[in-house]
């Protein structure tokens, strides 16, 4: 449900959580992403830094320069002064990156959790079962054929949560229980409706199918999309992902490895929600890749 | 300047307020647990109050001078000794090239701060010097100090020896090992019902051993829930204490299933359980003096409450507090 | 000359090395805590034999300060 109002709750002495709605539905995240460049541009006083996640927003402020309520007021103006969330409209780039698919090294990560903890089903077989898709072949094509919208960061630093821009390409999956203890660098997984990446080897718990070779974070800077800050995406990205063969993903990574790879991103794009709705209307939501 | 003779249990630097503005990509603001300790031994010495110092927790380390200087010694008593003498405790020091700090466990408290006059002359990265070593950004090279590290100081202090902290001015450490906690309700605290508040608030909580600066884990009676928490859409997951993800404050009583875990400084930035309550910044310290095995019975106070104690505690940490 | 080894940090019993009527060395690791997934060694004092162990290992939340072996 998306609510007539935000709800505004508070968190200890510093932070606010405002609420949009309480399910998985782009057009929360848009607002909250919308709310959070407005906050931006507008320079709202006290306010020192936002997070947005999938239907709500954080929000780190001063209390010595803007209390709570008065806060409230503000955000609710704001809020009020955006319109509706057609009409917003963010900066956002497009990253495109190989992908290997039902890759060796996550099915080394699932086989390994079934001898030392618990068995289950290949993941990509349980998710293509789960959502009714013929066999991995179909899933890899319904996954790998939307852009996914970066919808917030975090969890672990760097790590972005993505959601299906197309409607054809939906999928869920339930997370491990108990979880993994390690999972590979780079693996693409799933969990709930939401896609992640991982930046480096963590313990996790989503369903996992994929693998990049391209670093989506970097304490060494060694390229240029990291100058700015150690972990590539910001909210409001979005990505592609290509599927490539084993060959050809480890011919990427001697090229990450020897510092000739060149990041495949167009910068110059800008989302419109409203244009983004007509597109998704015009759709058969019914058929799948 | 500082080089390091033994490590202690984990040291690090860190500064106050710590890695600000990239929560949106992840980060936590790491920073000292106990920043009234922290403050005030930056304040000692005369550098600003949030320059980067050393964190040292549990037991501490054993630094060897390669110049002269000042330092002070604040929080946890780890029984400091210059060159096998005792010296002392939130106090500046004046320290010599070649003088050693030892610090042993601590008998009173969890974290001690060492500060020195200049501040710490690390990189700083994305604007900080605070360790945060799940990723390995800041300190030294993104972990805690290591044997045969050099810790580098800045040469422009202007530390005196002799100036001390009003007693008044102190963390005031408890001695029977209970912590009486000051909790904000929210954000989440619609999930739980009546009983399960009541219960909150009136149970002594056990700090688990399973804890760090990542979370502190607390031991303690089942929560129980209202129909929020229970009918919604299943998206949000299968536990009752599942909710779609969201943002976490810092400092939130996070509910993983029936395990609250206290997120603090070095811990996720959002995840999909409730937070029901949160810690305010006025009493973190409490949190970083606290030892696995004490208690913590938790006050439940109003936003406004809460801004007035960081109030408070934000004036004590000035130079007024400092003869 | 007897000496009471306590427990330097609050944690879980990971190894205890010891029982009584060992000999043991000035330097010799009697017991290991684990705490913030760190390991720490605890060691005696000095040479003699160990009179009494009041830890058991795998045991949890062990207070810091606790007397754990003494050695006479």
């Amino acid at each position: 449900m998306i609510y007539d109002e935000p709800k505004f709750l508070a968190g200890g002495d510093r932070y606010m959580l405002i609420e949009f709605g309480n399910e998985m539905n782009l057009e929360l995240n848009f607002m909250a992403q919308g709310l959070a460049s407005a906050i931006e541009q507008n320079k709202t006083k006290g306010v020192i830094e936002t997070a947005p996640c999938f239907a709500s927003m954080l929000i780190h402020y001063d209390p010595d320069a803007i209390a709570f309520r008065d806060l409230e007021k503000e955000m609710s103006s704001l809020i009020g002064s955006l319109g509706p969330s057609d009409d917003i409209e963010l900066d956002s780039r497009l990253f495109y990156f190989p992908t290997c698919y039902l890759d060796p090294w996550t099915k080394k990560a699932v086989d390994d959790y079934c001898e030392k903890i618990t068995k289950k089903e290949w993941d990509p077989a349980f998710v293509a079962r789960l959502n009714g898709l013929s066999d991995v072949q179909q899933f890899v094509r319904v996954h790998s054929g939307t852009e996914y919208w970066v919808a917030s960061l975090g969890f672990w630093p760097g790590l972005p949560f993505m959601m299906a821009l197309d409607p054809r390409c939906f999928l869920t999956a339930p997370k491990y229980n108990p979880p993994r203890t390690w999972t590979p660098q780079g693996t693409v997984g799933m969990g709930g409706a939401s896609t992640a990446i991982y930046p480096v080897a963590t313990p996790g718990g989503y369903q996992i199918f994929a693998r990049i070779p391209v670093p989506i974070w970097d304490t060494e800077k060694r390229f240029p999309e990291f100058e700015a800050s150690i972990c590539l995406f910001r909210p409001g990205d979005r990505v592609k992902f290509v599927p490539v063969t084993v060959e050809e993903f480890e011919a990427v990574e001697a090229q990450v490895k020897d510092g000739s790879y060149v990041f495949n991103v167009v910068e110059y794009q800008r989302f419109s929600v409203r244009n983004y709705k007509k597109w998704v209307q015009s759709l058969d939501r019914t058929q799948r890749f | 300047m500082l080089e390091v003779v033994q490590p202690g249990l984990e040291t690090s630097i860190q500064d106050y307020p710590g890695r600000i503005g990239f929560w949106n990509q992840g980060f936590p603001p790491s920073g000292p647990m106990d920043s009234w300790s922290f403050r005030l031994a930056n304040l000692l010495v005369g550098n600003e109050a949030g320059a980067a110092g050393l964190e040292c927790q549990y037991m501490g380390p054993t630094l060897k001078f390669r110049r002269d200087g000042v330092i002070a010694v604040t929080g946890a008593d780890m029984q400091p000794k210059l060159d096998g003498q005792p010296v002392p405790m939130w106090e500046s020091v004046a320290v010599k090239a070649g003088q050693t700090l030892a610090l042993g466990p601590a008998k009173l408290g969890t974290r001690a701060y060492i500060a020195v006059a200049g501040g710490i002359d690390t990189p700083e990265w994305l604007g900080s010097r605070s360790t945060f070593h799940k990723a390995g950004v800041g300190g030294m090279e993104g972990r805690a100090i290591k044997v045969g590290q050099v810790v580098p100081v800045a040469s422009s202090g202007k530390g005196r020896a002799g100036r001390k902290v009003k007693p008044e001015a102190r963390p005031p450490f408890v001695t029977d090992k209970r912590w009486t906690v000051e909790v904000v309700p929210g954000p989440n605290d619609d999930w739980i019902d009546k009983a399960g508040h009541e219960r909150f608030l009136s149970t002594d909580w056990k700090l688990s051993a399973k804890s760090d600066r990542t979370g502190f884990r607390l031991d303690g009676p089942q929560w129980t829930f209202t129909e929020k928490a229970t009918n919604k859409a299943p998206e949000h997951g299968s536990e009752p204490s599942n909710i779609i993800d969201q943002g976490y404050p810092l400092g939130a009583i996070n509910l993983a299933g029936q395990t609250p875990i206290i997120l603090v400084n070095d811990g996720p930035s959002m995840g999909g359980f409730i937070c029901p309550y949160t810690v305010p910044s006025a009493a973190f310290w409490k949190l970083g003096q606290s030892k696995p095995g004490e208690v913590y019975r938790f006050k439940s106070i109003s936003v406004d409450e809460a801004q007035e104690l960081r109030k408070r505690l934000k004036s004590l940490c000035t130079p007024s507090s400092i003869v | 000359m007897a000496e009471r080894v306590e427990t330097m940090v609050p944690g879980n019993v990971w190894k205890v090395l010891v029982k009584p009527g060992d000999k043991v060395s000035a330097g010799d690791v009697l017991f290991i805590l684990e705490v913030m997934k760190t390991e720490v060694p605890h060691t005696a004092g000095a040479d003699g034999t160990v009179k009494a162990v009041h830890i058991s290992e795998g045991q949890e939340g062990v207070d810091a300060g606790t007397v754990a072996v003494e050695i006479g």
